[in-house]
């Protein structure tokens, strides 16, 4: 793409947020694979002095346990990038497909008893059900996976569900019917698409939701736990000091933020460009 | 109504049809609040039986005697089948008895009634003050014509939905100062300390989506013909913006923010364990860490019901503002 294409690109109302949001995604995502190959300390080594400020030595000080907090840092990128990828893609997959399948399917009785139930998933907030389900499935990452697996896809269903009554009524649909088309080819390749990319949009915000989740559990000692480095849990480590050092919890926090609104403004960006609020 | 009804027949006959469509309404929607209610139950109930392994066995430990494994799961009920398991269950929580608590060998219901009393201060403290944030702005933003401010709200608004609450509450506790830590857990007396934790809930997520709603519902009356005529008619600044504007504008923002003070209503388990505010979510907190399963189930049933009650109320109000909402 040559330079003037990508000003008049760039003038299109929303891309602008769309490009400044993906490049700061970019650059986290990258500092989280380079670190870890690259850089000279580890995550787990005790490098030098507890609760130095930052400095050359160590770009974003060390903890109270003398580890270096940059290197924490983007250590824990795929840790909470990972977990809330697989947090939203698991759930956006079954979600999707529940969705549809409730959509058209033609039997009254069983969509609206299964309806009623993602009622009921939807009733509780995120955040108490998977406090309430770390009770009895222990503390860890993996889960955090599984009561997103298991919940989030009510959202996803509610979503996939309501559209795909809507294109299983449109004239395409109709069409491709009357064409004789076999009933996998409609499925896969006309309401497929057409719902999911309402589910998609969902899953973008989403993004944004389990990323601040997998960290607040873990800042409760829910999720990842010391001496895990992960956001949430370095930020929960660093509360003590948060006067005398604040550079333990700050620097979590702040690539914490960073993420978070690099997907925030993608999103905010994509509405944009298709004129919604 | 009085008067409506005084006039002619015809405007009586149209009073009589509207009141049966809005008995009708709510009833419809009461009904599906009690289904829905009635999965929240379900759930609550069926968290603990699906789990792996034997929850009686994880609440003691494994230094625990087979004997003292078989009493707890008696006492839990749990050595009997699962419909009549559930039948307790239900009985008991139309009853409001959920059951003794593990750890503190106190009724559950003791435990609810002695927090929730403070997590429902610190929620209506938030639900006003969202509610006095929100309308202001996006009078102001709506009305202005400046690029700059819609730019600013804008932006603005993306940023704060991404902002994690916990790490705003610790910042804000960091610049605001020590002498917040000096809270009393006497509640009552300290109504004027949970301002900030209120101010933390409300500026995280909910409120920067209400407003943009808001804001574009309020433009989107503002191109309406009787606003046009009231400007002509030189109605008041005042009456202008509150009733020309708001009122048509409100039932989407009223409807999301019943979906958004549910959201506001899980999030006090972070915020209530941050500023040590002894409410449901420091409750269930503890009551996980000390894998005391009847109460997590209790407070679970609690949180879920209470969104559901929220979202029944703001649908009503939705309806009540606008009659073409439809579910």
């Amino acid at each position: 793409m040559s330079f003037k294409k990508f000003r008049r690109w760039m003038d299109e109302p929303g891309n602008s947020l769309v490009f400044t949001g993906s490049t700061m995604f970019v650059i986290v995502v990258s500092a989280g694979i380079l670190v870890p190959l690259f850089y000279r300390f580890g995550p787990y080594d005790f490098v030098g002095e507890p609760l130095q400020s930052p400095s050359w030595a160590y770009l974003f000080g060390t903890d109270q346990l003398g580890r270096d907090i940059f290197s924490r840092t983007f250590h824990a990128v795929y840790r909470d990038m990972g977990v809330a990828f697989l947090g939203v893609s698991i759930p956006f997959i079954t979600g999707t497909l529940i969705g549809i399948i409730l959509g058209i399917s033609k039997s009254k009785k069983t969509t609206s008893l299964i309806g009623s139930v993602i009622d009921g998933i939807n009733a509780f907030p995120l955040l108490i059900l998977a406090v309430a389900s770390i009770a009895f499935l222990g503390p860890g990452l993996s889960s955090v996976i599984i009561i997103l697996s298991l919940v989030n896809w009510a959202r996803y269903a509610k979503i996939a569900r309501t559209k795909a009554v809507v294109v299983s009524k449109a004239n395409y649909i109709e069409a491709a019917y009357t064409l004789g088309y076999p009933k996998r080819r409609i499925f896969r390749k006309h309401i497929g698409p057409n719902v999911s990319s309402e589910t998609i949009a969902y899953a973008l915000s989403d993004f944004i939701i389990v990323i601040l989740l997998v960290a607040g559990l873990s800042f409760l000692g829910l999720a990842a736990t010391p001496p895990a480095a992960e956001w949430g849990a370095m930020i929960s480590e660093g509360r003590p000091y948060l006067i005398s050092s604040p550079w333990v919890s700050t620097f979590p926090g702040i690539a914490l933020c960073w993420s978070a609104i690099s997907l925030s403004l993608v999103v905010d960006g994509l509405n944009r460009r298709e004129g919604k609020v | 109504m009085a008067q409506a009804a005084g006039a002619t027949g015809k405007t009586e006959q149209k009073v009589v049809d509207n009141r049966k469509v809005f008995a009708f309404e709510i009833g419809f929607r009461l009904i599906r609040a009690m289904a829905v209610s009635f999965w929240v139950t379900v759930i609550a109930f069926l968290m603990m039986r699906i789990a792996p392994g034997d929850p009686a066995r994880a609440a003691l430990g494994l230094e625990a005697t087979e004997e003292e494994v078989a009493i707890l799961r008696k006492q839990l009920g749990l050595d009997r089948p699962l419909y009549e398991q559930f039948i307790n269950f239900f009985t008991g929580v139309l009853r409001g008895d959920f059951g003794i608590s593990l750890s503190f060998n106190r009724e559950v219901s003791d435990i609810i009634f002695t927090a929730l009393p403070t997590s429902l201060w610190l929620v209506l403290l938030t639900f006003i003050m969202g509610w006095s944030i929100v309308i202001p702005l996006a009078l102001f933003v709506a009305t202005s014509k400046s690029v700059i401010v819609a730019y600013l709200f804008r932006s603005t608004t993306a940023i704060s939905i991404a902002l994690p609450n916990f790490f705003i509450a610790l910042i804000l506790i960091l610049l605001i100062g020590h002498p917040l830590f000096g809270y009393t857990p006497e509640f009552p007396e300290n109504l004027g300390y949970l301002w900030l934790p209120a101010f933390v809930m409300v500026s995280s997520g909910g409120i920067a989506i209400m407003t943009r709603i808001l804001a574009s519902s309020i433009s989107d009356t503002l191109k309406e013909e009787y606003v046009e005529t009231g400007v002509f008619r030189g109605i008041s600044r005042f009456r202008f913006l509150f009733y020309y504007l708001l009122k048509p504008s409100l039932a989407p923002t009223v409807a999301l923010a019943a979906f958004g003070l549910g959201t506001a209503i899980g999030t006090t388990a972070i915020i209530e364990s941050i500023f040590s505010i002894p409410g449901v979510g420091t409750e269930l907190l503890a009551a996980v860490n000390g894998r005391d399963y009847p109460t997590v189930q209790a407070l679970t049933f609690i949180f879920g019901v209470m969104v559901v009650f929220i979202s029944f109320i703001g649908d009503l109000l939705a309806y009540w503002l606008d009659r073409r909402v439809k579910l």
